[in-house]
């Protein structure tokens, strides 16, 4: 199987399968307890239906949609993930000129192997810093400047990872960043010379906006549960949002809210907008998806800021779906994860250029020209 | 396996696959994307039970119905499906055969490999001719004048087509037409030697009633994507319909109709008929089923033009449940594709009888003496 076999979601999925060592194939595959919330995040697309209307003359069709005040040329881009050196070497410098390449939004983690000053010295289309709020007020600090200084649009602080999820594959494989040999997972790298090759030659592995406040930043081998469970602040609170929210003083966003309270309360600190959110499953296992909550949200909040759908998204179909809702834009992790692994930066534009084509062929097929031609008429609930 | 031991789909399809080569029966058996409308298309028939009456001196239930201005004696008739000779070397000489013997539509396909002319002089049967908007106006004009003098009945317009859908199957198993040989695909043929001896003693591979107007109908090895993507016109409207119905003069349908304000449209310009469809599943992928939306329609408008609904039909029962739901008439494509693949102009009659024989036991099981007596009492949505 190659890159030109790979033809939707799963097939890049497999891809990445065969070419990942199974500890990290399973960090970016696998979710919280049971995966009910990862499963449903997709399936809940299928509970809704799309009516077309036909006959509207549709030969251009313009993807376009304005988040955060950039305009972006599709109506989704790549969420924010951490540690993308390990999925493959290149990492976010991959991610980020695909994304450059399609003029979207690209996500920055603070758990990312590439810095900020780099990522802005190689790419100038819209860029989006996603932060977790640390106990160490210093590494904080510096993050917002960073990102500041290197003229990052959009900040986006994650609120629903206050504590590590229970990735139960992450126990099974003993996955860690940096990886780690055990004896077990020894068997599994060991089967993929060629990544083992790549992340021995390719550079060092850091994550460069931590490595000079913590020792997990740089060698020490740490699961990523237990770095969310002892290094972020879990007392984090609304005045504390408020707060960054103001010293960052531009587009501000909650990465992970989730009910309609939340979302009015985002509009009350002056946040400009909010990513519904359930961290891809990999939180909170029986949290609603994305997509069954958006609805309530864009009624209370639609009108007062961006909200953006994240997680489940593997079709052009469920893109459209959300957006008929109203969604501003969808994003998504696993969306170009699996494609990076499977062949880096040829990978991700090859799956952003598939979502892209995808969204043009159903537009035409829905009858419509541009994304705010999508509307709840063109939904209906199976009951 | 022979078709004495077809007694349902699933039969005839497995009959269908044994003698088919593989890129061929999955261009039958696919859908686009994740094919979760293809599935839905059948499945929606189960969320809804029929309720019977009994002691109601059933007799011989009159199974006859009037659509596009002919008399037919069952509420079912063969969709417009392309390429016919792939699948039988008879192609729509078969169909139109079968269908005429039992009293109903055959429909032809714009891109049938027999022409209007052919079947006109060997089947006096009701006919339906299926139109396609092509660039080149002058080939939909002459396609129109030429059924005309051919005393077609009834002329559809396909408008779910205006791009081709994401058919992944034919990207993985390199369906082309007329089909193409290559290492790949070698294989899948040289296993079925019955039906590629077939393919070469028989006439020329062709689109018959487009090969004068555009060199694509012949030799030029396309897939059936290509084709759609490069001769129909995106930019077909209302417009552009009402004028073929103008030209047309007699009986008129919009074929791929799924939402109200479109059916209303349809009225408006003058159709006299509607088929409901999402094109098999084959278009835009989580579109809502053709049952799923019979009843909002019918609602609406159907004392102004009668409803066919086409597709997921696999059982008298469907067909029973649609008409209950308001549908006037059913069509299937898929179904009688198997029962040609199976057995030619035998199959497809041995399909028929089959389905007229279902759709009778359950008129009398259900305690209707004709067609009429199926109406919204007869069946309930199971919530």
């Amino acid at each position: 199987m190659r890159l030109k076999d790979c033809h939707n979601f799963n097939d890049f999925r497999k891809l990445a399968k065969k070419k990942l060592p199974s500890p990290i194939f399973h960090y970016i595959d696998g979710a919280a307890d049971d995966e009910i919330t990862y499963g449903r995040n997709t399936s809940s697309f299928n509970d809704v239906d799309l009516v077309p209307n036909v006959l509207r003359g549709v030969e251009d069709i313009d993807l376009s949609t304005t988040i955060f005040g950039k305009k972006i040329d599709l109506p989704f881009y790549c969420s924010p993930t951490a540690l993308q050196r390990l999925f493959h070497y290149d990492g976010e410098r991959a991610v980020g000129k695909a994304a450059q390449k399609f003029n979207t939004m690209f996500g920055v983690s603070a758990l990312a192997t590439v810095s900020v000053e780099e990522i802005s010295s190689i790419i100038d289309t819209p860029k989006m810093f996603q932060f977790y709020f640390h106990k160490d007020r210093g590494l904080n600090d510096s993050c917002l400047e960073r990102a500041k200084a290197a003229k990052f649009d959009v900040m986006a602080l994650t609120v629903d990872t206050i504590t590590g999820g229970n990735r139960e594959r992450d126990l099974r494989t003993g996955f860690t960043s940096p990886p780690k040999l055990t004896l077990s997972s020894l068997f599994s790298f060991a089967t993929k010379p060629m990544w083992g090759i790549n992340y021995l030659t390719k550079g060092k592995f850091e994550l460069p906006h931590l490595q000079d406040y913590v020792k997990e930043g740089t060698s020490t081998n740490t699961s990523i549960g237990n770095y969310f469970s002892t290094m972020l602040d879990q007392s984090m609170n609304w005045n504390d949002a408020e707060k960054l929210c103001s010293q960052w003083g531009g587009h501000f966003a909650l990465k992970g809210v989730m009910s309609v309270d939340d979302a009015k309360r985002a509009v009350d600190i002056g946040c400009t907008g909010i990513m519904v959110s359930n961290h891809g499953g990999r939180q909170l296992d029986g949290s609603r998806s994305p997509f069954d909550q958006l609805a309530e949200i864009v009624d209370a909040v639609g009108d007062k800021l961006d909200i953006i759908c994240e997680g489940g998204f593997q079709r052009g179909t469920h893109m459209l779906k959300a957006l008929s809702l109203g969604a501003k834009a969808c994003a998504g992790g696993r969306l170009y994860l699996y494609a990076l692994a499977a062949a880096g930066q040829a990978g991700v534009e090859r799956a952003l250029g598939q979502y892209k084509a995808e969204l043009e062929r159903d537009m035409k097929l829905m009858g419509c020209k541009k994304i705010s031609d999508l509307n709840r008429n063109n939904l209906r609930f199976r009951s | 396996m022979s078709l004495k031991n077809c007694y349902n789909f699933e039969d005839f399809r497995n009959l269908a696959r044994n003698k088919l080569p593989s890129p061929i029966f999955h261009y039958i058996d696919g859908g686009s994307d994740d094919e979760v409308t293809l599935k839905r298309n059948t499945s929606a028939f189960d969320e809804c039970d029929l309720v019977p009456n009994i002691l109601a001196s059933v007799g011989t239930p009159d199974l006859s119905t009037t659509v596009f201005g002919r008399k037919i004696d069952m509420p079912i008739f063969l969709s417009p499906t392309a390429m016919q000779r792939l699948y039988h070397p008879d192609g729509d000489k078969a169909s139109a055969k079968a269908a005429a013997k039992f009293g109903t539509f055959y429909s032809m396909s714009t891109m049938a490999n027999n022409s209007i002319e052919e079947i006109a002089n060997i089947s006096s049967g009701p006919k339906l001719f299926q139109l396609y908007v092509h660039k080149d106006k002058s080939i939909t004009d002459d396609l129109i004048e030429r059924c005309k003098r051919s005393n077609f009945d009834g002329m559809c317009l396909t408008v779910d087509t205006l791009v081709a859908g994401n058919r992944e199957r034919d990207h993985r198993t390199g369906f082309t037409t007329p089909p193409k040989l290559t290492l790949n695909s070698l294989i899948n043929f040289a296993i079925k030697p019955k039906w590629v001896f077939n393919y070469l003693i028989n006439k020329k591979f062709e689109l018959s009633n487009v090969v004068k107007k555009t060199d694509k109908g012949t030799n030029i090895t396309k897939s059936v994507i290509e084709y759609i993507n490069e001769q129909y016109d995106p930019s077909m409207n209302w417009k552009d319909a009402e004028y073929c119905v103008k030209k047309w003069g007699g009986p008129f349908a919009l074929k791929g109709v799924m939402s109200v304000e479109d059916a209303k449209r349809a009225v408006d310009i003058g159709c006299t008929a509607i088929m409901i469809s999402n094109h098999g599943g084959r278009q835009l992928d989580g579109s809502r089923s053709p049952f799923d939306q019979v009843k909002a329609i019918s609602d609406a408008v159907g004392d102004k033009l009668e409803i066919i609904l086409d597709g997921g039909i696999r059982r008298g029962t469907h067909v029973l449940k649609a008409l209950a739901a308001g549908a006037k008439a059913c069509s299937f494509g898929k179904m009688f594709l198997f029962s040609l693949g199976a057995g030619g102009q035998q199959g497809v009659e041995h399909l028929l009888k089959i389905m007229h024989d279902e759709i009778y036991r359950n008129m009398v099981l259900m305690g209707c003496k004709n067609l009429d007596e199926l109406n919204s009492k007869k069946i309930i949505y199971r919530k």
